[in-house]
């Protein structure tokens, strides 16, 4: 009878089998008693409004209540239908953030609890608790008002390869690129965030083969080789979502939208041509090769198709190099940021001043749909549960691809 | 940060000590704990890795709780169930449970309450808490590995001598060392017990500059031999006869007076410099084996160290760390045993991740991708 959970009613008599050790009653008491001096509680923080709805929980900007008034994030984590405790993603994503430092990644600042009460069951629920950053950018994407110079689209993808050249070095797969989880303070510093699907890999040995999961990435944003059952993938699958971010600075919307994953590799196919042996050695050992219908005779238009939209031809072809189909073709972190792109005028040029003239914050979940009857692709909106009020002067653009 | 090293004092007002536990009876129920995680994980076939960072999660709990409000074994199972997760080989928690049951007496299992599972469940949020979410935790065994490739001499003798280091790193678990000391340090330290004992000597090592005067100068900065030492007799006092265990089997004592209160002190990385040089390796300087942290103490008469153990290969018999007096030879085939080769790389900060974590949890339900998408209407 020295559980630790199973909270009584007050007035219940608590048996002990052995009085040495703390009865139940005690331990409740000393649970919710007990400071934890590595684990703050929430309430050190005021929410100011809901920002995101995720897989884990919903995210809140906050605002500490001692003096600094710093505002944070606050991602809650998730834990009902939890069967086998604190989520292992969760832990991941943990670990994977208290690994990672740099300038352009999220920083954790901590864990918080709320306090572990009757009322709870004696347990806390946690909270990741953020830097906050002003903007992602799907929500600026969005808005129409927010206008990215050529200069200004070199900054934001020399930072977001900034990023996952320090993430790759680290032996980190993120895993989970779209625009959506790229964020970006009022200041214009780039930080890549939601490492909840990350993990680390390791370089496949001769003769040994990684097995991750291939049920990764957002499919709009998800590579070929994914598509096409590949378990053994490594930083390239991230360097895919970077290309279609790229794209999407112009095009301003997801260049790929396909509704199921044949539709997505066929729209891949007809951006990127067809996948076969010739260009991309080795796909036809991939599991799904012969089992699904792949499009056949398709040619490559990546130039072709973006031109109209990226006119610098430098962007042009690094989207090329970073959109190939094979993914040992595609440019790596490294390659892609010694790329003439980033070293032709316009050079990459600060984002503070663009931002400047913007005041209000920019989220995905917070802006309108990007066109009428378009369902967020952020996840598990809760029924019923209407987003905050959008933000002023946004507004959405047509689907372009 | 928390800096997850104290020193002997602190290890001696522990919040159980505060709560009426002698230090004997405390060290007694870290060792069962500790031995009792790495039954339960080599019977589970849990790595040496998953076993150790929830052997250190164990003993980091108790700088902060009192052993008479959390019973040992299920903080036991809670530790290791939550390493499994962050080392990426995860267990049902009602599996491990299950092999906890098949390993204690019914008396003992008693202390997992009604609910097993939901008193798992509830502890892991304390877990968490207590550790502050420091999830990844280095072991000495990579740095055995990497120490031992740098080593020149005969390949089976300093074969043998690695395998031998292994076990005590292994049986270090059960000691307060990694409360102490660096897993390097510790690596350092059991190396050279296990190259005195095999009589494996390090002439010669790779990366030799001549300002060393041993091989691991290479590694740690300033290490001392009365440091070795110390860090020696610890493991080897697990072979000693234990002391009179007092206590029982249940935490007895008044109850406690006042809250713990967390004694962390930020010490320094590098051991003391006071110590005797290095070069005194050949001295043979004795010093008193602290017992369960007591102060480090020279005696006026020396007793010859306790190096004089048979040589490791003659022993046929072990029945576990606390059997006899003698340090155990390897098992072969437990998960927890040295590779053969050990010339491998040491493990990467985060574990290798080749081998896909077994699928313990129900493998994903066909059909959309784990993050749903919306498609566009
Ligand atoms: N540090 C932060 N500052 C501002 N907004 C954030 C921050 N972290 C997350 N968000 C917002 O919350 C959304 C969801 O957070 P994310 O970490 O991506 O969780 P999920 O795994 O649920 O997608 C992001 O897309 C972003 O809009
Ligand atoms: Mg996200």
């Amino acid at each position: 009878m020295q559980g630790v959970s199973a909270p009584r009613e007050p007035t219940q008599p608590v048996i002990s089998t052995n009085s040495t050790i703390l009865n139940m009653r005690e331990k409740e008491k000393y649970i919710e008693e007990f400071d934890f001096p590595f684990c703050d509680e929430s309430s050190k923080y005021e929410k100011v409004a809901k920002i995101g709805q995720g897989t884990f929980g919903e995210v809140f900007k906050a605002r500490a209540r001692n003096s600094n008034k710093k505002f944070v994030a606050m991602k809650k984590v998730l834990m009902d239908n939890e069967k086998e405790g604190f989520p292992i993603t969760a832990l991941r994503e943990i670990k994977i953030l208290q690994l990672l430092k740099h300038e352009n990644v999220v920083n954790l600042i901590e864990i918080c609890r709320t306090k572990a009460t009757l009322h709870n069951k004696y347990r806390s629920t946690f909270y990741l608790v953020f830097d906050f950053c002003e903007h992602d950018l799907a929500g600026l994407l969005s808005n129409v008002n927010v206008k990215f110079s050529l200069g200004e689209i070199k900054k934001v993808m020399q930072q977001l390869l900034n990023g996952l050249y320090y993430i790759h070095s680290n032996k980190i797969l993120h895993r989970d690129m779209k625009a959506a989880n790229i964020l970006i303070t009022k200041s214009g510093i780039l930080k890549l965030t939601d490492f909840g699907l990350a993990r680390a890999f390791s370089v496949a040995k001769s003769g040994q083969v990684n097995k991750y999961t291939n049920r990764v990435v957002t499919l709009w944003y998800r590579p070929p080789e994914l598509l096409l059952g590949d378990r053994n993938y490594g930083p390239s699958v991230d360097m895919w979502g970077g290309g279609c971010i790229m794209a999407e600075m112009w095009t301003r919307s997801p260049i790929m939208q396909g509704p199921t994953e044949q539709q997505q590799l066929i729209l891949i196919s007809q951006l990127c041509g067809s996948c076969t042996p010739d260009v991309w050695p080795g796909v036809e050992n991939l599991d799904l090769y012969n089992k699904m219908e792949l499009p056949k005779g398709q040619k490559r238009k990546v130039k072709e198709r973006l031109k109209p939209y990226v006119k610098d031809p430098y962007g042009c072809d690094l989207l090329d190099k970073l959109l190939q189909l094979d993914p040992a073709k595609r440019y790596d972190a490294d390659t892609a940021l010694n790329h003439d792109f980033f070293w032709t005028d316009p050079m990459p040029c600060d984002l503070a001043n663009m931002l400047a003239q913007h005041t209000q914050s920019m989220f995905e979940y917070l802006a309108p749909p990007r066109r009428p009857g378009h369902l967020r692709h952020h996840h598990h909106v809760a029924a019923g549960a209407k987003p905050a009020a959008p933000v002023q002067d946004s507004g959405y653009q047509d689907r372009v691809f | 940060m928390p800096y997850w090293y104290y020193d002997k004092k602190d290890l001696q007002n522990t919040p159980s000590f505060r709560d009426g536990i002698s230090t004997d009876t405390e060290n007694r129920y870290r060792k069962e704990g500790a031995r009792f995680i790495i039954d339960t994980g080599s019977k589970m076939d849990l790595g040496y890795n998953t076993v150790a960072t929830g052997v250190v999660y164990f003993h980091r709990f108790y700088m902060f709780h009192s052993f008479r409000t959390f019973p040992r074994y299920i903080t036991a199972c809670c530790c290791l169930f939550l390493a499994g997760k962050v080392e990426e080989t995860p267990k049902k928690c009602k599996d491990i449970i299950k092999v906890a049951k098949s390993l204690l007496t019914e008396q003992k299992f008693a202390s997992f309450g009604e609910d097993p599972k939901e008193e798992v469940m509830t502890l892991e949020r304390i877990l968490l808490q207590t550790i502050k979410f420091d999830l990844q935790v280095e072991h000495p065994y990579g740095y055995l590995l990497k120490y031992a490739k740098c080593l020149k001499g005969d390949k089976p003798k300093l074969q043998k001598m690695v395998q031998m280091a292994w076990t005590f790193v292994n049986d270090s678990l059960c000691t307060t060392l990694c409360l102490q000391w660096e897993p390097e340090v510790i690596a350092v330290a059991l190396m050279f017990l296990a190259g005195k004992l095999s009589k494996f000597e390090v002439l010669d090592w790779n990366g030799r500059i001549p300002k060393h005067t041993a091989w691991w100068d290479m590694f740690v900065e300033d290490i001392t031999m009365e440091l070795l030492e110390d860090i020696c007799h610890q493991v080897l006092d697990l072979y000693s006869p234990q002391p009179q265990s007092s206590g029982g089997d249940s935490p007895t004592g008044p109850p406690p007076a006042k809250m713990p209160k967390n004694d962390k002190k930020p010490l320094s990385v590098t051991p003391p410099t006071s110590a005797s040089p290095v070069a005194a390796a050949a001295a043979k300087s004795a010093v008193t084996p602290s017992k369960n942290g007591a102060e480090m103490k020279f005696e006026g008469k020396l007793e010859p160290l306790r190096y004089a153990y048979p040589a490791y290969g003659a022993l046929a018999t072990y029945g576990g760390v606390f059997a006899g007096a003698l340090p155990p030879p390897p098992r072969p085939g437990a998960a927890l045993v040295a590779p053969r080769v050990y010339a491998e790389p040491p493990p990467p900060r985060f574990p290798p991740v080749n081998v896909p974590p077994p699928n313990y949890f129900p493998p994903p339900p066909p059909g959309p991708p784990p993050r749903p998408y919306y498609p566009p209407t």
